[in-house]
């Protein structure tokens, strides 16, 4: 069985995302695996336990300097990396078509029993990627799923969070799915893992005929937040400052 | 023939606000730049009087077999209405639906999808934890836009239901995932579109101590929401999360309780209106994002505070 996982490398939250002559300041930045990305993951490895025959081949469209941050995902347990070199995007449709190729060269016309990819990357937010890849796959999908269940005659069971409620859903492989958080507990690394990662098959490809972007980055500025806060001595008080406010 | 087409989603017959919502923006957009009328598309039956008030086309598939959300069958829906209207710009109001649905159908449509934005009219998203916003411009013919609500309740408008326009179901070759139970949760709101918020952190000391702030959101009308940290310690059902890693709430009012406010926590309240903050730290960060704010215990805040919302409601 191929399962494939796509990962991408994020600000880790501990980073101070701060701006310089109007411009990300990357200097403060330090980069991790998408977490998300790292639910997608342990999911997958779970599923190559439950399996024993399987092989998880993580993708990611970064460039090769990288490889040292992306290879924690082959500390984890993946079998192979995958890094593909392309062009600086933050469209999703670019990076999909991307990883599309990529597939392709590597699984020539098959397509992996099951792609899983995190529910969104954690800078740019917009989760659309998952959702893109399984159109252009051919394979149907589903986003945010918070648990998954593999019965004996290979169904899956499904579950994901959605307003106010929860769906089930019954899906066969091929499958892509997008991890939510709350569908494992990705493992830690150990200093074994790690040694062993290094042994592991890496491979560079470079991304060849990339689409034209269909949406852009017109506009990257600091959020304003900063409110004036009005201070109340007591409930009494709030209240009466609520009210005043109409909130209450 | 109209440019607009807005995705109107229905659960157990039930038109969602947050669909109705969007139509009214986008009509009111759509009627300011003088290119209205809108239309709409709806998969699965409604209730009785639950189509909405606008001029314009409905194109409705009501079959049964849509009540319930299907991948395939929905996304023929849509690209049929797109196709018939020859609409240019398709709206979704965020949420779960719109993250399957969207990104398939910008392929399909080889349409430019502009995901979490913050209106109908040019597309703006928090990124980078909530640190930053930034705008996104697209470029192709039709352009996919999937909306988050936000703070302010909408006009709903009046007058004669929308002209509908039956559309046969079309069966797709493959259904992908079939949902096999829809699983409504039952008492409070969602805290994602919900009117009132009433979130609490670290701060309440447990899963207990949330008994206070279910009562208080109970008491507004309102949903319970919990920052990262409660969620984490398990005092919370991570569905609550509100923050980066979890919903954007898009409330008239957010009570944070015991929340210090951290940057990811501050992502998902971006939308929010009037924010209220009560903690014991005068210098948590939640303060410097809120409207009001009032340092002390929640626990013996809270109860005050409960009994003179309840007199007021008298």
């Amino acid at each position: 069985m191929e399962i494939a996982v796509c990962v991408t490398l994020v600000p880790d939250t501990a980073s101070v995302i701060g701006f310089r002559d109007g411009a990300l300041d990357t200097s403060r930045i330090s980069e991790v695996l998408n977490p998300y990305d790292e639910y997608a993951l342990e999911e997958a490895l779970l599923m190559r336990e439950r399996q024993g025959d399987a092989t998880v081949r993580v993708f990611s469209v970064a460039p090769a300097s990288k490889k040292p941050l992306l290879q924690k995902a082959l500390a984890m347990g993946a079998d192979r990396l995958v890094i593909v070199e392309g062009p600086e995007s933050c469209d999703p449709w670019q990076t999909a078509s991307i990883l599309r190729e990529a597939f392709r060269a590597v699984y020539g016309e098959a397509v992996p029993e099951l792609v899983l990819c995190g529910r969104e990357s954690t800078d740019f937010r917009s989760g659309e990627v998952p959702g893109m890849l399984a159109t252009l796959l051919g394979v149907p999908s589903l986003s945010g799923v918070t648990k998954l269940e593999a019965a004996p005659d290979g169904t899956l069971r499904l579950e994901r969070e959605i307003e106010g409620g929860l769906e089930r859903f019954e899906a066969r492989l091929p499958i892509l799915l997008s991890a939510e958080k709350g569908l494992n507990t990705p493992r830690k690394t150990s200093m074994k893992g790690v040694m062993e990662a290094r042994k592991k098959p890496v491979e560079v490809l470079s991304a060849r005929d990339v689409p034209e972007p269909r949406v852009s980055l017109e506009s990257l500025r600091p959020a304003e937040r900063h409110k004036e806060c009005r201070m109340a001595g007591d409930v009494r008080e709030l209240v009466r400052l609520l009210r005043k406010g109409e909130v209450l | 023939m109209g440019r607009h087409l807005v995705f109107l989603e229905q659960r157990e017959g039930r038109l969602k606000d947050a669909s109705l919502d969007l139509l009214s923006r986008v009509r009111e957009m759509a009627g300011l730049r003088g290119e209205g009328p809108i239309a709409a598309v709806l998969a699965g039956p409604v209730d009785e009087g639950m189509l909405p008030a606008a001029a314009g086309t409905l194109y409705h598939a009501a079959d049964p077999s849509l009540g319930l959300y299907g991948r395939e069958p929905y996304a023929a829906l849509v690209e049929e209405a797109v196709r018939r209207e020859g609409a240019a710009e398709v709206y979704f109001a965020e949420g779960a639906l719109s993250a399957d649905l969207a990104p398939l159908l910008s392929v399909r449509l080889r349409a430019a999808l502009l995901g979490g934005c913050g209106g109908p009219d040019g597309c703006l998203r928090p990124v980078y934890s909530g640190a930053a916003l930034a705008g996104f411009r697209p470029d192709a013919e039709i352009r996919i836009h999937s909306v988050a609500s936000s703070a302010g309740r909408q006009e709903r408008g009046g007058g004669e239901p929308m002209r509908v326009v039956e559309l046969p179901v079309s069966a797709g070759a493959d259904p992908g995932p079939v949902l096999r139970e829809l699983v409504m949760r039952v008492g409070l709101a969602d805290v994602g579109e919900a009117r009132v918020v009433v979130a609490g952190g670290r701060g309440v000391g447990g899963a207990e101590g949330f008994r206070l702030l279910e009562e208080l959101a109970s008491l507004l009308g309102g949903a319970v929401g919990a920052s990262r940290a409660a969620v984490d310690l398990g005092w919370r059902p991570h569905a609550e999360q509100v923050g980066q890693t979890g919903r954007s709430v898009s409330a008239d009012l957010y009570i944070a309780c015991g929340v210090s406010g951290a940057v990811q926590h501050l992502a998902g309240i971006a939308r929010a209106g009037t924010v209220v903050a009560i903690n014991t730290d005068p210098h948590a960060p939640i303060f410097a994002v809120a409207d009001y704010g009032f340092v002390a215990d929640l626990h013996t805040a809270l109860p005050a505070f409960i009994e003179a919302v309840r007199e007021l409601r008298k």
